[in-house]
């Protein structure tokens, strides 16, 4: 099946793509930064949508004539979606469990099975109590919410044995960390082997793809990598070779494999901090019982790592002081920082000076109201508006020549790659001594990566250092020595709450 | 641009213009002001035409200068409140309370005795010149009506220094001033402040034509609404337009005198239309600019 599609709205263009395809019985990873239209494109295949909103058009045909094709009935009906976002797809005035069990999938034997796999961690009685509940008010996690999706994505590929549909997984681990990751890819790929149904399977996640490789070489014959990428307004689907995504991780090298222990740390961070009634601790180890202090060395790059939802960023604010916390402390430049120190202090001596912070949501740590040359504006450099100097800036993070007219471009019309791009690149032209980066390959695809880790080490080789908080962790594995990375663990209610 | 792409642009231009209507109530306030004058011009004496002109241009301009002010007194009074906010929290008790004073008098009354402040000035003349008491009259209501676009940009700032965008300038050393004005009130609020000033606009306009037409009993025994600058107000309070207003009441009874009405009665008719017609413009102006910007 291949597609041609036009997506537009009254301002722009946001999908056109000629030749999107998606091969039947095939499991497709699709890959690509986020923002380019993986979503969109999936959607319209799927006819999931607003038709009055958007200029809509599937191999010439109106986005009407193709709602209305047995082609897209067949795809509705016997397909399923699951969406990135899962509380946009659950019924709040229905509970988990009967909205597992409405419609076609309404026969609740596979439940028991599918649930246990997806919930190693729940213990029946706790099951019954989730899927007892309603989304809201109750809201359960967004995790555990994704994972109710891809359960009755599995019950539908169990109904459906032996006959073709279409099975489309939009980031589907969006909210979920990588044991759950693993256990879910490996779900699919059980099912799929069963039955070859044909599966798109979008993410910007590229430590899947180990993961997938991993599988029997059966199921890998069946497995296609595939890459969306945008060049002038133009979307193209290419083959994503794995093997240069695993050479370049083999290839990949930490700038500083050793830190001279002689040396004083630039920042030392006290390993027990108290917030939001609840204490922190930071160890050297995975199990938390080599309790130590975050040191950060000139020209170090510092993992911390963590559960999701444990206080990672959480601690990166403490650092930079936009989170007050009930106790911490830390050494910064031979002086002490803690809970007491006033906030003028971070303003005054560290904030672009000595530290500063790439923030790990583009969308919200841009200002999308402004223009590509607004988000230069307002730092502390004396070259902020020259146009040369923002694109020569630019360009060592945008693999293409910057012209004027990207300067004037709207932020909230770049790909959600392109503003963490810029995002990263606003805080890595101030060239502080220690710049905190909160997942900072959030939606970026394998050439970016590669471009921003290059610019990391070559700033770690001018003394520059960096504080790394990613759930991407088969890539900072490697580009962190081991001894540099640190595990953060929630080790105690203080007052009892749970 | 190509064929295609203006035929776009122009369909979308149309599409707009109807369905979110802001442009369009303004044409047609626009068009009924030209018909209005155009039908005064023919019918009414030219006294009283001069009269009514005047007032719909000193209204107009009051108003618009009401927006000046209010969006100049918001503006600072906002930068202080965050700076006393940031620095000295206790000063900023006082400022709130201050700001509290000014919302618990009523819009009408405050400019009434406002009012009061402009008479004893125009008594001891320190204010004498019509354009100097245009700028009072506007000053003493854009003072009781700057606090609606105080909230408004104080809410702009509350809501953006939740997000992350707010520490991520603060992080990269962009000075909390300059994210205030340029990032959230000039590059992210300006469409919810021009909201705001339309609506401001409108409610300047219905106060000082009410305030105009209450202190046509008389101000001081010195002073007299005379003594002010001719506004909608002021015209509407005057004794022939008062009968020219009960003889829509005595039309409503007697039926065969409807056409009289825009003929003999012509100045208080359209002294009255004038502020219900603007009135009602700027409302859906406001609303289709509301619609317009997803507001």
């Amino acid at each position: 099946m291949i597609y041609d599609i036009q997506i537009k709205t009254d301002q722009r263009t946001l999908v056109d793509i000629e030749d999107f395809e998606l091969n039947p019985g095939k499991l497709t990873l699709l890959l690509g930064e986020s923002g380019i239209g993986k979503t969109l494109i999936s959607r319209a295949i799927f006819g999931l949508l607003p038709d009055a909103e958007m200029s809509i058009t599937i191999n010439k045909r109106s986005y009407a004539e193709y709602l209305a094709s047995d082609e897209c009935h067949e795809i509705q009906s016997r397909g399923f979606f699951v969406f990135q976002e899962p509380s946009s797809h659950l019924n709040p005035l229905m509970t988990l469990s009967e909205q597992l069990n409405e419609g076609v999938i309404e026969d609740a034997s596979s439940n028991r099975k599918i649930l246990k796999d997806l919930f190693p961690a729940l213990s029946e009685s706790d099951l019954y109590h989730l899927l007892g509940i309603y989304p809201k008010p109750y809201r359960p996690s967004g995790g555990e919410k994704q994972r109710i999706l891809i359960a009755m994505a599995f019950k539908k590929m169990a109904l459906l044995r032996g006959s073709d549909a279409v099975f489309i997984f939009d980031e589907p681990t969006g909210n979920l960390d990588n044991v759950y990751r693993n256990i879910f890819l490996r779900m699919l790929i059980a099912a799929y082997k069963s039955v070859p149904l044909t599966t798109l399977l979008i993410t910007h996640d590229y430590s899947m793809i180990s993961e997938l490789l991993a599988t029997p070489s059966g199921a890998m014959k069946q497995i296609e990598f595939k890459e969306l990428r945008i060049s002038d307004n133009h979307q193209k689907q290419v083959a994503f070779s794995t093997e240069s995504y695993l050479n370049w991780l083999k290839s990949l090298n930490p700038a500083s494999p050793s830190i001279q222990s002689s040396r004083e740390p630039v920042l030392m961070l006290q390993p027990e901090i108290e917030v939001f009634n609840r204490k922190l601790i930071i160890s050297s180890d995975i199990k938390g019982r080599d309790v130590s202090p975050l040191e950060i060395f000139a020209g170090d790059a510092v993992y911390l790592k963590a559960a999701s939802g444990v206080g990672k960023t959480t601690v990166a604010k403490i650092i930079m002081g936009l989170q007050p916390a009930e106790r911490f402390s830390m050494i910064l430049d031979n002086r002490t920082h803690d809970e007491s120190t006033p906030g003028s202090v971070w303003r005054r001596n560290i904030w672009a000076k000595r530290m500063s912070m790439v923030f790990q949501h583009a969308d919200e740590a841009l200002n999308l109201n402004g223009k590509v040359k607004d988000i230069f504006r307002g730092l502390p450099l004396s070259q902020r508006s020259d146009p040369d100097f923002l694109k020569r800036t630019l360009a060592t993070v945008f693999d293409r020549h910057i012209a004027a007219t990207f300067l004037e471009m709207p932020v909230a019309f770049l790909s959600g790659g392109q503003k963490q791009r810029l995002n990263l690149i606003r805080a890595l032209i101030l060239e502080p001594d220690i710049l905190i980066l909160d997942e900072p390959f959030n939606g970026l695809d394998f050439n970016t990566m590669q471009r921003i880790l290059n610019l990391l080490q070559e700033l770690q080789k001018k003394g520059k250092s960096f504080l790394i908080i990613s759930h991407n962790e088969e890539i900072i594995d490697r580009f962190v020595s081991s001894e540099r990375i640190y595990y953060l663990h929630r080790q105690t209610d203080i007052k009892g709450e749970t | 641009m190509k064929s295609y792409q203006i035929t776009e642009s122009i369909e979308k231009a149309v599409r707009d213009f109807i369905v979110c209507r802001d442009w369009l109530w303004f044409t047609i306030w626009l068009l009924g002001i030209l018909i209005i004058w155009i039908w005064n011009l023919i019918f009414l004496n030219a006294p009283a035409l001069r009269q009514i002109e005047n007032g719909f241009i000193n209204t107009i301009v009051i108003a618009i200068m009401v927006i000046v002010f209010a969006a100049g007194l918001s503006w600072g009074t906002t930068l202080l409140d965050d700076f006393l906010h940031r620095r000295f929290a206790r000063l900023q008790i006082g400022l709130t309370f201050l700001i509290n004073l000014i919302r618990s008098v009523p819009q009408i009354v405050g400019t009434l005795l406002g009012y009061v402040l402009l008479t004893i000035l125009m008594q001891n003349r320190i204010v004498t010149s019509e354009a100097a008491i245009l700028i009072s009259m506007a000053l003493v209501i854009a003072f009781f009506l700057f606090l609606e676009i105080f909230d408004l940009l104080r809410e702009r700032i509350t809501h953006f220094r939740r997000l992350d965008f707010y520490d991520a300038m603060l992080v990269c050393g962009i000075s909390e001033q300059y994210i205030i004005n340029r990032e959230i009130i000039l590059r992210s609020s300006p469409m919810h402040i021009i909201n705001k000033l339309i609506g401001i606009f409108g409610a300047a306009i219905f106060l000082l034509c009410s305030v105009d037409f209450i202190i046509s009993v008389g101000l001081s025994t010195q002073i007299s609404p005379v003594d002010l600058p001719v506004t909608l107000g002021s015209l509407l309070a005057k004794i022939d337009s008062k009968q020219d207003i009960l003889a829509i009441g005595h039309a409503l009874t007697h039926w065969n005198y409807f056409p009289n009405l825009p003929f003999e009665h012509l100045q208080g008719i359209t002294v009255a239309i004038l502020i219900v017609f603007t009135l009602l413009c700027i409302y859906q102006i406001a609303n289709g600019y509301g619609r317009r910007h997803h507001l």
